[in-house]
């Protein structure tokens, strides 16, 4: 099973901009395998509530997270776009609740304290992103608590 | 910690470790023959390479405490072989000692975790054990151990005489590799150096292999040229260049595709009836293709195959060790050397082996002394007898002991359970497997027998096998498992519960019954199958998924319980493929996996023992479980009050104490040292406190009269938890006022939860 490198965001960097409710996050275009419309989730009883369930990506069983709840918000009232992050433990599935772009990101305008991300970013005129860390976010740790 | 490492690193760490772990089961059964047998030089020789090999590979890899400890168990095998320091017991003990040093070390290793005083430790043992007696002279070297039996060892046929008593993995090895010698020229004297697998013996049986297609009985140990061979590594190396080494997840990814491939033939069979009506089993073509994949998959899981007696070296280092410690005289044999298993399916059951064995040989064996008072051998027997049955391997662990005192079993049970009174012997007999001793006698992991047989069933219900037991007083125990020898596809029942399909795996159905009135008895709904009440829940509501309709109850059987639940319709009888989770999702009890269906949506898989335990849960009103009607959208709550301070210095340990507990719904903070702990007590008081014994700074002892020295924390309960099982700790521990001890080896994951459980339980 290989080890994934977590890639970090940089400035002149493309990036993964992924709405979450009001609040958009952005990933390393290179950490994001694939986004799936509409995705097929079957809910999985008994698990941590960040778990919204489980869909089939070509035959693998892949969880699908409540990205809001995760970062400790309110949780996600849909789901209609899953983000595919690969993880040292496996893919795992992101909610968005809008369709995800790319852009090229501009210069950090400060650090996030939130835990599980890293940097704040400007997106055109007054939209902020905030790029997550993948490797601190996706851990079995921090899903299961 | 790690960091550092780069992927390719890792990588090899872990093949290293795959690796290591054969060298040293190897290792351990060669020090046990060398005990047994005595030391030949082509015997110390080969120790010395599986040593040497280790410490080269541990260097190579970058896990330098390992490459030290294999060095200085290089260099201790090295005095041996040079004949400057003889074999005797200390020296075994000594060896056996740094084999686990690096058995300990290599995973801490993996995980990035420095462990370099246990190292030290391991290293500091070996050094001292160069110093030894002195191998003296030419005699001493042939017969040197004070344990072996046989006087003169370089003789033949003495020599051939405890091979035949001791038919452990070496003869599996021999079986397996050396049938020609078995059919080899009638013996003629054999020569002593290949009696015990110099290179001599390799290429002999490479030679003939191929030729030999059959396997000679080998258990029988007739002809003393059959045990004349068993050289334990170097028919294995000669055979090897016939075979391929390969990483066990490619297989995985081959069984994974293949299944992938069936099922995508069975959609487009489902397309080919929808948009062209025409039916696909009517198609040769169509037929063909499901055959070969059929076939394919057969051929692949069969790559997944092992012999189930690759467990025997660790099995028979048990008995030895136990049998040391207690005074007794055991002898190990195996018969069965050709059942094979899956690999995965192995892996499950060498805890639950490990376990049987060691009861044999703790409760089953009795000492010399009484043994000789009944007329029997003073030497005990413990056999593990492997077959193949069908579709499943039975294993069967039996001793010649003292058998089970069912009058003594019923008394214990009928504490708690009237009923048991009145059973008759063999189902009195059955109680053993149930849960609920006394904490004491749990925590401390010795008691008589029924400690720990229901972690046994447990984790045999894991991999779908079942557990028998037979005694006789005074002639011994058998204890039988069966196992499925491939978990691949399990029939199942599939059912619609709140609107959801789910399966059930078919032998955990007992019986499906429509839809049923229930009584409520003792404040839980309880109906009636095959005239006994069992209790009956809905199956979306333990499950939390919202309310289903009153249909028809499936009874599903756990391990010592039933219980029926009701759910919205039965839907069909299917195989499913079933695949885990992943990692990323903490193991959940009532689930155990899930498959793909032909039309790509994903079928869950339920877990009956689970399933059963959260039902009594739920209805025992433990809150912590309510999900709640549309549960997941809410925020996590903390699942039950109860919070456990895990403290270990050992990464791995406590980050699988950490996920054990949370899994189980405690919240869980962890200390590395007592120091820290006591930091972390005086920061929030927890309910329960687990701790390690060796710590730097403040060990776990010193922790515990901490703890108990204030008065605050009086009541909260410590267990101890410690890789050494000696009395001396267990006394030391309680006398510091530790309410439980369990000893690492013995160590399962339910054993563990159900003390914790008590301990909580009486505390509250």
């Amino acid at each position: 099973m290989p080890t994934v490198p977590a890639p970090s965001v940089n400035a002149g960097q493309l990036a993964l901009l992924i709405p979450v409710g009001s609040d958009t996050y952005a990933l390393p275009l290179e950490a994001v395998r694939e986004v799936v419309v509409d995705p097929k989730v079957t809910e999985l009883p008994t698990s941590p509530s960040v778990v919204l369930g489980v869909f089939n990506v070509r035959g693998d069983i892949v969880p699908l997270l409540d990205t809001s709840l995760l970062l400790g918000m309110r949780p996600v009232a849909e789901e209609p776009y899953a983000v595919l992050v690969e993880t040292a433990h496996g893919t795992a599935g992101l909610v968005a609740t809008d369709m995800p772009q790319t852009v090229r990101l501009n210069e950090s305008v400060g650090h996030s304290d939130m835990e599980g991300t890293t940097e704040t970013y400007l997106i055109g005129d007054a939209r902020l992103a905030v790029a997550l860390d993948v490797s601190t976010l996706l851990s079995p740790a921090r899903i299961s608590r | 910690m790690s960091g550092s490492d780069s992927v390719a690193e890792g990588d090899f760490q872990h093949l290293f470790a795959t690796e290591a772990e054969g060298r040293l089961d190897t290792l351990v059964d060669q020090l046990l023959e060398l005990e047994k047998g005595g030391a030949t030089p082509e015997l110390v020789a080969s120790l010395f390479r599986e040593a040497h090999t280790i410490k080269g590979g541990a260097a190579v890899v970058g896990m330098p405490h390992v490459a030290r400890v294999a060095h200085a168990l290089e260099d201790l095998l090295e005095e041996v072989r040079r004949e400057r320091r003889g074999v005797d017991t200390p020296l075994i003990d000594s060896v056996l000692a740094g084999v686990d040093a690096i058995r300990i070390l290599i995973p801490l290793a993996v995980a990035g975790e420095d462990h370099e005083h246990a190292a030290f430790e391991a290293e500091q043992r070996l050094r001292i054990a160069v110093g030894g007696p002195p191998a003296a002279g030419d005699e001493a070297a042939a017969a040197p151990t004070p344990v072996a039996a046989a006087p003169a060892s370089a003789d033949p046929p003495p020599s051939a005489a405890p091979l035949a008593e001791q038919p452990g993995p070496r003869r599996s090895a021999a079986a397996r590799q050396a049938p020609a010698a078995a059919l080899a020229p009638p013996p003629s004297p054999p020569e002593p150096p290949p009696q015990v697998g110099g290179s001599a013996a390799g290429p002999e049986p490479e030679a003939d292999r191929g030729a030999v297609p059959h396997r000679p009985d080998p258990v029988t140990g007739q002809a003393p040229a059959a045990a004349a061979v068993p050289g334990p590594t170097e028919p294995a190396r000669a055979a090897a260049a016939e075979m391929v080494q390969i990483p066990v997840h490619r297989i995985d990814d081959l069984v994974r595709l293949i299944g992938e491939a069936s099922a995508a033939t069975l959609r487009l069979g489902s397309a080919l009836l929808e948009r062209l009506e025409r039916d696909p089993s009517g198609m040769t073509e169509y037929r063909d293709l499901v055959r070969s994949l059929n076939e394919l998959q057969e051929l692949a899981l069969h790559a997944r195959m092992i012999p189930v007696m690759s467990l025997a070296p660790r099995l028979r280092r048990a008995v030895r060790d136990l049998a040391r410690e207690s005074g007794k005289e055991v002898r190990f044999e195996t018969r069965g050397e050709d059942a094979e298993i899956d690999r995965g399916v192995l892996e499950r059951l060498a805890d639950p082996l490990l376990h049987l064995v060691r009861n044999a040989v703790d409760h089953g064996i009795e000492s010399p002394d009484e043994r000789r008072l009944r007329g029997k051998p003073m030497e005990g027997i413990i056999r593990l007898h492997a077959m193949q049955l069908g579709s499943e391997v039975v294993i069967a662990v039996s001793d010649d002991g003292r058998g089970i005192d069912v009058a003594r079993v019923r008394e214990a049970a009928g504490s708690t359970d009237r009923s048991a009174m009145e059973m008759d012997d063999e189902a009195a007999l059955y109680l053993i497997f149930r849960s609920g001793l006394s904490t004491a006698t749990r925590v401390t992991g010795v008691s008589g027998r029924g400690v720990g047989l229901d972690a046994v069933r447990a984790s045999l219900n894991a991999v779908r096998g079942r557990i028998e037991v037979r005694s006789d007083p005074g002639l011994g125990t058998e204890f039988r498992i069966a196992v499925p020898i491939t978990m691949a596809t399990l029939r199942c029942l599939v059912i619609n519960s709140a609107g959801q399909a789910f399966a059930i795996p078919l032998h955990s159905v007992r019986a499906v019954l429509p839809p049923q009135p229930s009584a409520t008895v003792g404040g839980r709904a309880m109906t009636m199958v095959e005239g006994r009440p069992v209790p009956i829940s809905s199956l979306a509501s333990v499950l939390g998924t919202g309310n289903g309709v009153e249909g028809p109850a499936v009874v599903v059987a756990g391990l010592t319980r039933s219980h029926a639940f009701k759910v919205d319709e039965l839907v069909d009888q299917r195989d499913v493929v079933v695949k885990g989770l992943g990692e990323l999702i903490p193991r959940l009890p009532a689930v155990a996996g899930a498959g793909v269906q032909p039309d790509g949506s994903i079928l869950l898989v339920l877990e009956a023992a689970g399933l059963i335990e959260r039902a009594r849960r739920v209805d025992s009103g433990d809150r912590s479980l309510e999900a709640a009607d549309g549960g997941r959208r809410e925020a996590p709550v903390a699942r039950r009050a109860a919070s456990i301070l895990v403290v270990d210095d050992a990464l791995t340990v406590r980050e699988l104490q950490r996920s054990i507990f949370e899994n189980a719904g405690y919240r869980v903070a962890v200390a590395t040292n007592g120091e820290e702990a006591l930091t972390r007590i005086s920061e929030e008081r927890p309910d329960l406190v687990l701790t390690d014994v060796q710590m730097p700074r403040m060990d776990g002892f010193q922790l515990t009269a901490a703890i108990r020295g204030q008065p605050a924390l009086a009541s909260v309960p410590v267990i101890i938890l410690t890789s050494r099982g000696s009395d001396e700790d267990r006394r030391r521990g309680l006398e510091c006022g530790a309410d439980g001890y369990i000893v690492k080896s013995g160590f399962d994951q339910s054993a563990l939860l159900s003390a914790v459980e008590h301990l909580l339980g009486a505390e509250r």
